[in-house]
């Protein structure tokens, strides 16, 4: 059975239709690609998975059940965790606390348990501290040491993104969706971060399902690749099918040709 | 129904008021995203502009110049004292801050309202002002107009609502039809998109500034014929204003109108018919009503979420 | 902006950091915390002192106050202060931490010190304990915060100042007009101080002069506040406010409830301010609507930001400096001496940085001679004004005081040093500095000619002065972290 299954999902914006009755599905343990040109609907389609919008029409279904209509908070805690194209991190919140922000929704502390530290909410705040200790050395040393107390906005480029997939994983989730993940990153990251996807999926135990534009990336990682344009989906299947697909190479290349005429 | 008549001119000619004091913070906020707090007291300052124009130029009692053309005279130097004080303020107070987090500019106008209303304070006491024009010719401006039933609807409202819809049909033509209006949309469109067609910014902020003070100038001064003036009226008359530009829908021109008339009637209505004290209260009700039902408000768009 | 994409600047390995532009950005910030030469030594080792440790030499050194000083006044003014301490707290858990501006907070003070007083007083005839009465009027405050969080929950920053300004509104039209239950604008009188029952009151005053143990109280209460809200700000909780703050969007995908956190946050800081209402109903005896509104509303605001909103340390020093300036303002001698103590301050902290800034302050020390020299010359009665003590002497002959002035010359006067000083903003170079001379010489005249006459208005300009200076010039506050957004 699949993890994730998305039926007829549909949403429009005014007259504009973003996402037009599209299937995909995710199997527990795969990694899928989902590519397409700017503007296909990618990031909307994660934003409807993560409950930030609610489709017109269609369902999705995580782990047998539908979570249309489920706030993003609760979706986050059925086991759906994402990263952000734009990185949003908590820019003034020290790395080691990034992390911790986002077990929320597996702790159970309460207010007035945290004012009077009983011995309970002092055992989840240490196992939730190790929780984000184990995430960060996911990355090596990069996140470790003595940027553990430093806050993400001290942070390189490469390294919030790096931060932002800790963070992803610190809500224990089933499904990971990354938006994106070697974005502005030099091809020794970009290298880097396709391995640690793969890593990710084995190490981690994490079914995957990610937004990117290097096909490099891509073809690295992807155990099936699905093809948006306009919201449509035009192609599906393994990296070789989709990227010698004649829709696939007349949407991504399709405008260039007409204008270079 | 006389009753009802006298409360429907009352609730048109407060109305007409909020509505001045809400294009102002519908201006402002279209443009710069910005909750000016210290545009109540822009309209405070506005009212005493007016008194002290119409001391000056002699009084009700025995103005120097005619009495259509005194009016005249203490709106337009209440309007254009503060279009001054509208852009003094931007300038300084918010321009810094335009890159700031949002809340910087929230609380420097919190700030700004809190010195203007203190400054007048210091300089003119907290005796409230009264125009005082009833003492003109035996209060001809009141007790003649127009009879509907058994009530009379006084020259001096009629005057008071006519300019009001007037002003606001100059505004609509300078945003719709001008130049600068064009740009003052497309920069509320996106600010940044316009600043890179070549738009400046700063420019359509003055004007929008402009407008937007000298609007309520114009609406101190209607304000403060009907009733006395003082240094504090402006956290009310700025709370007013605020919530007929939410209702209507901030951000929009004729939500703004909308927003301030709806107002205006429900105020009036209210206090003739159900309570006076508590008139507040039903309104915080429909504030509320609205927050929770339709926040945009009447004619405002609904925003997606932008990820 | 996010910084640039690095090219080239990492080294390939995985197994540490190599020089990189990562690297730099981390040691840059690490630079700004160093400082070297004794200095830094010193701040280094006040670094490493725990928070609990400055708790308690701070609560330690304001316990032996009353010792030093006798003065009843000075006393209550420490007891307000303390107030205000409290209700910064407070503030800083929905602004600082929560990062929603709750216009309405101090509607919140208000509940809980009429609370107080509906409980405790002849009003009703009740008379709670206080050890019950001080629970009830906590719960009540917090049950009233979380109710017009309700409404506001969905709301973003701007919508929420609306709903919770107008809140603030409700509060003085239902306290003014509710006669029967408030006793409208005479408010309720009597109220009981804190005690066990009627027999066992801690009396507010001995002799008429205001009884000391209530400090003590207010501050045994400041202790609790303080740790426990820092407990919870190091919490799931607390990370999750902040996490709120800084990207609402991000905390709900993270599987932060976001809306709850927001009531969580309204409620925590209502209660806090609720505390301090009965704690003020208790020692002041009586409840007017009026001491709950704009005024109280913005003090508090300017507490929270010249400290550093989000910093608890901060927020009570912004308490400690606001409080006993606003009291000194009252005063028009010391009023006076506040003023030119600020002004030779200024100064003087400049001219160490800038010898430019040592010539702009002779040249105001000169001028203002000069001024007087020349104003006394052509009418005694010019410079014959009464001077409000404070730096008699020196003074008196630098700033002109005219025995009597013209009606314009005080609007004249104040609408000119608010242009002299815009005009500062915008001129650069040698022009700033020249327009300093007499910017700083009319500010001068018209603090001793038109302000010390009317503290009212004058320490409340100040407040606003101060909000808007720090919103441009040092957002963060004093010890505020520096923030960084992109948006």
């Amino acid at each position: 059975m699949s993890l994730l299954e998305l039926q007829k999902v549909s949403l429009s914006f005014g007259g504009l239709k973003v996402v037009d009755r599209l299937d995909i599905h995710v199997d527990e343990g795969e990694i899928v690609s989902v590519i397409g040109p700017n503007g296909a609907g990618k990031t909307t389609l994660f934003n409807l998975i993560t409950g930030i919008y609610k489709p017109d029409g269609g369902d999705i279904v995580f782990d047998g059940t539908s979570i249309v209509g489920l706030e993003p908070h609760k979706i986050s805690q059925r086991g759906i965790s994402r990263t952000f194209q734009t990185l949003r991190l908590f820019l003034n919140m020290s790395v080691k606390e990034n992390v911790m922000a986002a077990c929320y929704g597996h702790t159970k502390a309460g207010i007035f348990r945290s004012m009077v530290r009983t011995p309970g909410m002092r055992r989840e705040e240490r196992e939730i501290e190790e929780l984000a200790r184990t995430r960060l050395a996911f990355f090596g040393q990069r996140l470790m040491g003595y940027r553990w107390d430093q806050p993400a906005y001290s942070l390189s480029y490469a390294n919030r993104r790096r931060l932002e997939i800790a963070r992803a994983t610190a809500s224990n989730p089933r499904l990971l969706l990354l938006d994106e993940p070697a974005a502005g990153m030099n091809p020794t990251e970009t290298h880097e971060i396709t391995e640690l996807i793969a890593q990710l999926r084995d190490e981690g135990g994490y079914t995957i399902l990610v937004i990117e534009h290097d096909m490099h990336v891509v073809e690295g990682i992807s155990d099936r690749v699905v093809a948006l344009d306009h919201g449509v989906k035009i192609a599906e299947g393994s990296f070789e099918t989709v990227a010698t697909d004649e829709k696939v190479v007349e949407a991504y290349l399709g405008l260039q040709t007409m204008s270079s005429k | 129904m006389d009753q009802f008549i006298q409360l429907t001119v009352d609730g048109l000619t407060l109305g007409s008021v909020y509505a001045l004091i809400a294009l102002g913070y519908t201006l402002v906020y279209g443009v710069l995203k910005l909750l000016n707090f210290a545009h109540g007291d822009v309209f405070m300052v506005g009212t005493f502009v007016g008194y002290g124009v119409l001391q000056e130029l002699g009084g009700p009692m025995n103005p120097k110049v005619p009495i259509w053309l005194l009016i005249t005279l203490v709106t337009v130097a209440a309007m254009a004292v503060t279009a001054g004080l509208g852009v003094a303020i931007e300038r300084f107070a918010y321009r810094p801050l335009r890159d700031a987090p949002r809340i910087a500019p929230l609380i420097s106008a919190l700030g700004v309202s809190f010195f203007l209303s203190n400054s007048m304070q210091l300089l003119f006491g907290a005796t409230p002002r009264n125009y005082d024009l009833f003492e003109y010719n035996a209060g001809s401006l009141y007790l003649r107009g127009i009879h509907i039933g058994g009530v009379t609807i006084p020259l001096l409202r009629i005057t008071t609502i006519v300019a009001a819809f007037v002003l606001m049909v100059i505004l609509w033509f300078l945003v719709n039809k001008t130049r600068t209006g064009k740009a003052m949309r497309a920069t509320s469109y996106d600010r940044e998109a316009a600043a890179m067609m070549g738009i400046d910014i700063d420019r359509v902020i003055v004007f929008t500034f402009v407008l937007g003070s000298a609007l309520a100038g114009a609406a101190g001064v209607m304000f403060a014929l009907r009733v006395p003036t003082n240094v504090s009226i402006g956290f009310i008359a700025g709370l007013k204003g605020f919530i007929a530009a939410v209702i209507g829908g901030i951000g929009s021109i004729p939500g703004a109108m909308i927003g301030g008339l709806l107002l205006g009637f429900a105020e009036s209505y209210i206090q003739g018919y159900v309570s006076t004290q508590w008139s507040d209260l039903y309104v915080f009700t429909i504030l509320v009503l609205f927050m929770l039902f339709r926040h945009q408000g009447l004619l405002g768009r609904p925003d997606i979420r932008k990820v | 902006m996010t910084d640039s994409t690095p090219h080239g600047f990492h080294s390939t390995g995985a197994e540490g950091p190599a020089v990189g532009k990562d690297e730099w950005v981390a040691r840059h910030a690490e630079r700004r915390f160093m400082r070297g030469g004794p200095l830094g030594t010193v701040e280094d080792r006040l670094r490493a002192v725990p928070w609990w440790a400055w708790l308690i030499l701070f609560v330690a050194a304001f316990s032996l106050f009353p010792l030093v000083e006798t003065s009843g006044y000075v006393r209550q003014v420490a007891f307000t202060t303390v107030l205000y301490m409290l209700l910064a707290l407070g503030l800083n858990v929905v602004v600082g931490w929560g990062g929603l501006l709750d216009l309405g907070y101090v509607a919140f003070y208000g509940i809980g010190a009429y609370a107080y007083a509906l409980i405790d007083s002849p009003h009703y005839h009740h008379h709670f304990p206080t050890f019950i009465a001080v629970p009830i009027v906590v719960v009540v405050g917090a049950l009233a915060g979380f109710l017009l969080g309700l409404p506001s929950r969905r709301l973003t920053g701007d919508y929420l100042a609306i709903v919770t300004l107008f809140f603030l509104q409700l509060f003085q039209t239902v306290t003014t007009n509710w006669q029967h239950v408030t006793g409208g604008p005479f408010g309720i009188l009597n109220v009981d101080p804190f005690g066990l029952d009627h027999k066992h009151e801690l009396a507010t005053e001995h002799g008429g002069v205001f009884a000391v143990s209530y400090l003590y109280v207010a501050l045994g209460m400041f202790v609790v506040v303080f740790v426990a809200l820092r407990m919870i700000n190091n919490s799931r909780t607390g990370r999750a406010w902040r996490s709120l703050r800084e990207d609402p969007l991000a905390a709900e995908a993270m599987g932060m409830p976001v809306n709850w956190l927001k009531l969580m946050s309204f409620a925590s800081g209502a209660a806090v301010a609720a505390l301090t209402g009965s704690l003020y109903a208790a020692l002041f005896g009586n409840v007017f609507p009026l001491t709950f509104y704009f005024v109280t509303l913005i003090t508090i605001y300017t507490m929270v930001i010249l400290g550093g909103s989000g910093n608890q340390a901060g927020v009570v020093l912004g308490a400690l400096i606001v409080s006993p300036l606003l009291e000194m303002l009252r005063d028009p001698g010391k009023s006076r001496a506040a003023f030119f103590v600020a002004l030779v301050g200024g100064l003087v902290v400049f001219s160490r940085r800038s010898p430019r800034m040592a010539a702009v302050a002779l040249s105001t020390l000169v001028f203002g001679f000069v001024v007087h020299i020349v104003c006394s010359s052509i009418h005694g009665s010019w410079v014959a004004g009464e001077h409000h003590g404070g730096f008699a002497g020196l003074v008196d002959h630098w700033v002109v005081a005219p025995e009597s002035m013209a009606r314009w010359i005080a609007p004249a006067s104040y609408v000119g040093v608010i242009g002299a000083a815009l005009a500062v903003v915008v001129l650069s170079g040698w022009k700033r500095l020249a327009a300093l001379v007499p910017t700083l010489y009319l500010a001068a005249f018209v603090w001793e000619n038109v302000m010390l006459s009317k503290p009212e208005p004058a320490r409340y300009i100040v407040l606003g002065l101060i909000l808007i200076v720090l919103m441009i010039l040092r957002p963060n506050g004093l010890l505020g972290e520096r923030r960084v957004e992109i948006v």
